[in-house]
């Protein structure tokens, strides 16, 4: 009998399953991302002298509101208008879905080889690599639906990715100069105690830090989307799930870039130190519960501006990235070579 | 399911119409993109603005209105007098005091009567509290469309303050009804002015912190310094009122330029502004607010000092029947009077106008002497200021356009009556 347990709970805690699909991949991702539409409505409504979500499980807060919402957009009808080109319609939105989730197959959340899903060598790579992949998707579903506010919205997505994508890369290698490696278990592993990358080399992670709100279309970039202009957006002749999956797949994806953020920069499962040797409990689940706690916080931060910031013009968001993030990330990524060069890590 | 990609672009003459699955293609130009923004829309309220774009520049901008026309002017010939009040205040019923009064004014001219000291303080009490909601609505509006969610809800909850002062004082938070020939309604209820005071002291708290959070924040500054600039001669030539047009730097109010009713003895400032951009307009609307709260605040002493009779013209209140009168003096609060009912108006043409929270409006009444009014011609603020998009707007960026809609304070309800 135990060992049938044993079986079972070897084949959940299988790395490659367990990190894609419950942690800290797709159920944890939505657990957080129902938490952190929670926190956002809560504390805006806060700021604007409002309750917020209420009606649904008062007891709670209003907790449950974002799941009565996602049970209200299954049980829409999903409409196809004639005009759509229907497969790319359909299948956009869950590609870009899942493709959010995918870059945590690549993100480590113990030094335990043996809860990695795939070999660290190149893991900063391969998961910066994998979070650039989501944006077609979004271009290709406001293409598809062959609506003129969804070309717009695209169009504006389209502008946004070359706005933040480089700067996002660029700052991110910015911690893998001084650690000599590009395995995110050894860039944890340098930034033991207070020797996080968000301190030694603020530079970088500010920058990181705008560019993730502006890829998941964060105030005050919350530009192609903008109701005001364009309606949704690329979402435009979206309804029912299909519209909700949408919605979600941004705030996932900011999850996921959170997560590597807090990896890169905020001393991912610091301050635990799981020995080899350490059980499921010691060495798998704590330290994940450490980084998606600190990614939480990350992305509170980000929904609080909601609140403060109004949204920057298109041409004023690329002009910004250009011509300030972009030299800010530089010299984020001159400031991790002199480290490395000095070997100060 | 044919693709969209089947559309043949070679040998495509401007004007030509060709074929999509589900709708037809026409080419308007070289590199245009024509967009429909409204009448369905969020950005767009009551109205369709047609929008050609060369990338992302507007390089043509068409306000379409008319979509709310509820032939004002034609159902008021069939209305009597009194009737048309709540009429015509569905223009703007956030702004109702100032959008009837004008027309009052112009019946009271017809009928030669002059409505006693104290209703013409009650009279600018309401304009004033209806002057800042209106303004309160415009700058949650201006927020939202640029996206600040908490400047949408911040004016819209302090909005709630006056149209409850307003709902003291008349009954009713939005269409009031308020000024009928020869005065007022009622009279402020007791305990009122304290209330107002402790509202003026409020708002002017709440102001300084929309200034902080709005108005000097660097992502709203960016988006609307420089945008969509009036300048001063185009102001004047296109014909734009209100706040807009002080903006503009033309000092003119019509309560400076012809004090009605009790503003004559208001000591206050029309505020006026000289780069004539979103920014200015935005900073003209708060300052209009400040001078309100000080003309309320003045209103208050006022009427405090004044003995509590007197709001309803003598004329009128003699014939008010005995039992009205028993109810005034034992409630201090009455129902319309019943002689209003038939109220036959003189024959003559009269003309009135207002400073309405858009800007001036006028009113034209022309009376046969019948219970019904001959002609009521309208000219509201908005409907002269529409115009201003088709002027300003091109040669901005699209995402400019909700910055202009929403710095213009423009409301559909009330351009097209």
């Amino acid at each position: 009998m135990a060992g049938v347990v044993d079986t079972i709970i070897s084949w959940i805690f299988w790395p490659p399953l367990f990190q894609l699909v419950i942690a800290p991949g797709l159920v944890a991702a939505l657990a957080i991302v129902i938490f952190i539409l929670w926190f956002e409505r809560k504390t805006a409504a806060r700021v604007q002298m409002r309750v917020g979500p209420y009606n649904v499980s008062p007891r709670l807060g209003g907790a449950l509101q974002l799941i009565a919402d996602l049970i209200r957009y299954s049980f829409q009808e999903p409409i196809i208008p004639k005009t759509v080109d229907t497969a790319a319609f359909i299948l956009a939105p869950l590609a870009m879905l899942v493709i959010s989730v995918v870059p945590t197959a690549a993100i480590p959340v113990s030094p335990l080889p043996w809860t990695w899903p795939i070999p660290m060598e190149h893991s900063l790579l391969v998961a910066l690599a994998l979070t650039t992949l989501s944006p077609v998707f979004l271009v290709a579903a406001g293409w598809a639906s062959n609506n003129k506010f969804s070309v717009i919205g695209s169009t504006r997505e389209a502008f946004m990715v070359t706005a933040y994508e480089l700067v996002f890369i660029i700052s991110l290698l910015a911690v893998a100069a001084p650690v000599h490696s590009y395995n995110l278990v050894e860039i944890v592993e340098a930034q033991a105690g207070w020797r996080m990358f968000a301190i030694l080399n603020p530079l970088a992670f500010l920058a990181a830090f705008i560019a993730i709100l502006m890829s998941t279309s964060g105030f005050p970039f919350e530009i192609p989307e903008s109701e005001h202009e364009v309606v949704a957006g690329p979402f435009t002749e979206y309804s029912g799930l299909l519209y909700g999956i949408d919605m979600g797949a941004a705030y996932i994806k900011r999850y996921v870039m959170s997560v590597l953020l807090t990896i890169a920069f905020l001393g991912g499962w610091k301050p635990l130190d799981p020995q080899p040797g350490a059980g499921l409990l010691a060495g798998y689940i704590a330290p994940l519960v450490v980084v998606l706690v600190k990614a939480t916080i990350v992305m509170a931060v980000m929904s609080f501006f909601r609140a403060v910031y109004g949204r920057y013009r298109l041409d004023q968001a690329v002009d910004l990235a250009w011509r300030v993030i972009l030299p800010m990330a530089l010299a984020g990524y001159a400031l991790g070579l002199i480290y490395g060069y000095l070997g100060v890590i | 399911m044919s693709s969209p990609g089947e559309l043949k672009l070679s040998g495509w003459e401007v004007g030509e119409t060709r074929k999509l699955p589900g709708m037809d293609v026409k080419k308007i130009g070289k590199d245009l993109y024509e967009i429909f923004i409204g009448p369905q829309h969020p950005g767009s309220g009551h109205m369709r603005i047609i929008v050609r774009l060369d990338g992302d520049v507007m390089v043509e901008v068409d306000p379409d209105l008319g979509y709310v026309h509820r032939t004002m002017e034609k159902l008021a010939e069939g209305r009597s007098f009194i009737k048309v009040i709540p009429l015509v205040e569905r223009m703007a019923i956030l702004d109702a005091c100032n959008i009837t009064l004008p027309y009052v004014e112009a019946v009271e001219k017809l009928m030669d009567i002059e409505p006693p000291e104290r209703a013409k303080y009650l009279r600018v009490l309401l304009c004033e509290i209806n002057r800042i909601a209106s303004h309160l609505y415009g700058m949650g509006i201006f927020g939202v469309f640029l996206g600040h969610s908490t400047m949408y809800m911040w004016p819209f909850g302090d909005r709630e303050v006056f149209v409850e002062l307003a709902e003291r004082l008349t009954g009713a938070r939005l269409t009031h009804s308020y000024p009928v020939p020869g005065g007022v309604r009622r009279d402020v209820p007791e305990g009122f002015t304290d209330d107002l005071r402790k509202a003026v002291r409020y708002m002017r708290k709440r102001l300084e912190e929309y200034r902080k959070i709005f108005l000097d924040n660097p992502v709203i500054r960016a988006r609307l310094e420089g945008v969509g600039v009036i300048p001063r001669n185009l102001a004047i030539e296109l014909g734009i009122v209100g706040p807009n047009l002080r903006a503009s730097g033309v000092e003119y109010d019509v309560r400076m330029v012809e004090p009605y009713e009790a503003y004559g003895e208001l000591d206050f400032e029309v505020p006026v502004f000289e780069e004539g951009d979103a920014l200015a307009r935005a900073w003209v609307r708060v300052e209009e607010i400040k001078q309100s709260l000080r003309i309320l605040e003045q209103v208050a002493d006022k009427l405090d000092k004044m003995p509590r009779e007197g709001f309803m013209h003598d004329k009128f209140w003699a014939k008010a029947p005995k039992l009205y009168k028993d109810v005034y003096s034992r409630e201090g609060r009455v129902k319309l009077m019943p002689l209003f009912a038939n109220l036959k108006v003189p024959a003559g043409k009269a003309f009135a106008r207002a400073e309405a929270g858009r800007g001036e409006i006028v009113y034209y009444v022309e009376s046969e002497g019948k219970f019904t009014p001959y002609r009521v011609r309208v000219v509201s603020p908005s409907f002269r200021n529409a115009i201003v998009f088709k002027y300003i707007a091109p040669g901005h960026r699209l995402m400019d356009l909700p910055a202009i809609y929403g710095s213009i304070d423009y409301f559909p309800p009330e351009a097209d009556r």
